[in-house]
């Protein structure tokens, strides 16, 4: 079984319904669509349209009232829904982490459920403890409420990582959390998706967030009818009928802005100086540039300030670093839109990149970003324009193709 | 004679009755600790079954305790059994009440996540959801405790053992010397006993609950 662009499918869901007893119509109705293996699939649409139902049908905490589920071509609607839950990692927006067991003790739940042996459990705690960027030493015999919202969504993350299933479902992960928190923890997520690669139903409200997190996106209305299913470019550039406009809302070009990232374009170079470099030569740098500033690096190559020729006249002994303005610095896993952001916010219109170990990298500025966003335009009208020729080839040929839009 | 030269002329004896008194309403608060959270277990998720076990628990502590034991005799005779049966009655509201609240105030998505792991409905309701509302529990059993504790005394109408045997003796021959001793010194016992079942259950609380919900 695959899909439609050649990736294997993990979750296949058929004609999958529910009916609550007293309700007159079904929450979710005659549902059929296909999860692709290794991608973060998004169920979004306004609430009470079904998507949380629809996802706890796929692990049966909702039992479905008709319909097939199957996992890995396996039909697991009727099987032992225990043994099929193990094999499913679950992340809720309460979290629910059990407030009278340590964090160790709540990582290693599904392990000893599935009877490993001590050790084995020892180390996939530390392990993962790791993994969600806290320290295992400290946190390992802690308890849940000796740690702040943030801590406890990576426990639960964690925790649903124990025992390393190929699914995962999570129903708000990040709805509870401050807004900085939050970018935080998607970043994170993102980055650690990138090396674990699992097949992830995640359920959210927030088209913003669907945008940033999916690489594809079911926009659900009532009775979880799919209005559009389809990663979230094509969804932006092309969306379906009335109801999926109105459910992006506008400003579509600026939330394209979260669908590329900083390595994804080029970087602009900016005259740097070291941080004890002798301020008659740093003003000599300063004049051969056409910038109005330089960028002090320390001895690690770490992006420290912005001095201009003033503060080069002023200073006298005192190292560059201490003198000069803050700056923002992005990663190049960070979205157009959020570097946007910290422009806005910084001096000279223009984000620093550093690299992992914190390096100065490349700057990015208004005009990068203009650039991206042109080209992008121009990539999206040209395929647009290559499906539209095949539709009509195909139609030509008799072979209607259903695509995954149904 | 007064009290404190009573007291220590008769301490041997007043420090046995004691011992039986804390004994009879020991097995009676765990046999009612057993049943009471079996009953609690069974009915919590029901609100129906839920407010019928904590009706007839009720009923059971409105009959007097007097008549209770009179009609017990019939039934069960005289000694310790009647009285432990009659205890039991007694203890179960408290404990059922607490145990059917307690289960109930986990918080829902506890158990869903609990439910989503893979635990079977056993394992959620021994792993999860009793340790949580063990605290709750345990404020029954000490409840039960105190209402056993004055009971138990007026056992010794049907012959059962503990401090009431002092009291009702004293009572029985009010105009001997010794008579008001014998009730005061029973009396007091009892209290004694509250304290030290208190204090028991501070430290039960300390070892048994989780530091994280604590």
């Amino acid at each position: 079984m695959s899909t439609a662009d050649g990736g294997r499918t993990k979750i296949r869901l058929d004609k999958l319904t529910k009916q609550f007893p007293g309700q007159a119509e079904p929450a979710v109705d005659a549902l059929s669509m296909e999860i692709p293996e290794g991608e973060i699939v998004i169920f979004v649409g306004p609430s009470g349209c079904g998507k949380t139902t629809t996802m706890k049908l796929i692990n049966r905490i909702i039992e479905p009232s008709s319909g097939r589920i199957f996992l890995d071509d396996e039909d697991v609607t009727t099987t032992d829904p225990d043994q099929l839950r193990r094999r499913i990692g679950y992340v809720i927006q309460q979290i629910g982490l059990f407030p009278h067991m340590t964090i160790g003790e709540n990582i290693a739940t599904v392990p000893k459920l599935l009877k490993w042996d001590k050790d084995r459990i020892a180390r996939r705690v530390d392990e993962l403890i790791e993994t969600v960027g806290m320290d295992p030493e400290a946190y390992r015999n802690r308890y849940p409420k000796q740690l702040s919202g943030g801590q406890r969504q990576r426990i639960g993350v964690a925790r649903a990582m124990s025992a390393d299933p190929d699914v995962m479902l999570m129903d708000e992960p990040f709805g509870a959390i401050d807004p900085i928190t939050r970018d935080r923890l998607q970043n994170e997520f993102l980055r650690l998706q990138a090396e674990i690669k699992k097949t992830i139903v995640f359920v959210t409200h927030d088209i913003d967030e669907a945008i940033k997190m999916g690489d594809r996106i079911a926009i659900l209305r009532e009775h979880s009818h799919i209005a559009q299913f389809d990663t979230p470019e094509r969804i932006l550039v092309n969306p379906a009928d009335e109801f999926v406009a109105d459910f992006i809302g506008r400003g579509a070009s600026l939330k394209r802005l979260s669908l590329s990232r900083v390595r994804d374009i080029e970087l602009r170079d900016w005259p740097t100086v070291s941080d004890g470099t002798d301020p008659a030569e740093a003003r000599r740098i300063l004049q051969a540039s056409d910038r109005g500033s330089l960028l002090v690096l320390d001895d690690r190559r770490r992006p420290r300030s912005w001095v201009n020729a003033d503060h080069l006249q002023r200073t006298e002994t005192r190292p560059f670093s201490e003198i000069g303005l803050p700056l923002a610095t992005v990663e190049p896993r960070a979205t157009l839109s959020d570097t946007l952001n910290e422009m806005l916010t910084a001096r000279y219109s223009t984000a620093v990149v550093v690299d992992g170990s914190g390096a100065y990298a490349g700057v990015v500025d208004i005009d990068t970003i203009n650039e991206a966003i042109r080209g992008m335009r121009t990539a999206e009208r040209t395929r647009l324009r290559k499906e539209l020729d095949d539709e009509l080839d195909d139609e030509a040929g008799g072979a209607a193709e259903v695509t995954s839009t149904p | 004679m007064n009290f404190f030269t009573y007291l220590s002329n008769r301490w041997d004896n007043i420090l046995e009755l004691g011992l039986e008194h804390a004994a009879i309403t020991a097995v009676s608060v765990l046999i009612a600790t057993v049943v009471g959270v079996g009953i609690g277990m069974a009915t919590y998720n029901r609100q129906r079954s839920g407010q019928l076990a904590i009706a007839v628990t009720s009923v059971f502590l409105t009959i007097p305790s007097l008549a209770l034991f009179g009609l017990f005799i019939n039934v069960l005779g005289l000694g310790a059994t009647p009285v432990v049966v009659a205890l039991v009655m007694y203890s179960l509201l408290p404990i059922v009440a607490n145990t059917i609240v307690g289960l109930r105030e986990v918080d829902p998505a506890i158990v869903e996540s609990a439910q989503g792991m893979g635990m079977s409905r056993g394992q959620r309701l021994l792993r999860i959801e009793l340790p949580l509302a063990w605290p709750v529990i345990l404020t029954g059993m000490r409840v039960s405790t105190l209402i056993a504790l004055g009971i138990a005394a007026i056992g010794a109408y049907i012959n059962g053992p503990g401090l009431g045997n002092d009291i009702f003796d004293g009572l029985s021959r009010i105009n001997s010397p010794n008579a008001l001793n014998l009730v005061l010194g029973g009396t007091l016992g009892v209290i004694v006993l509250a304290i030290l079942f208190d204090v028991l259950y501070v430290l039960i609380n300390r070892l048994t609950t989780s530091q994280g919900v604590r």
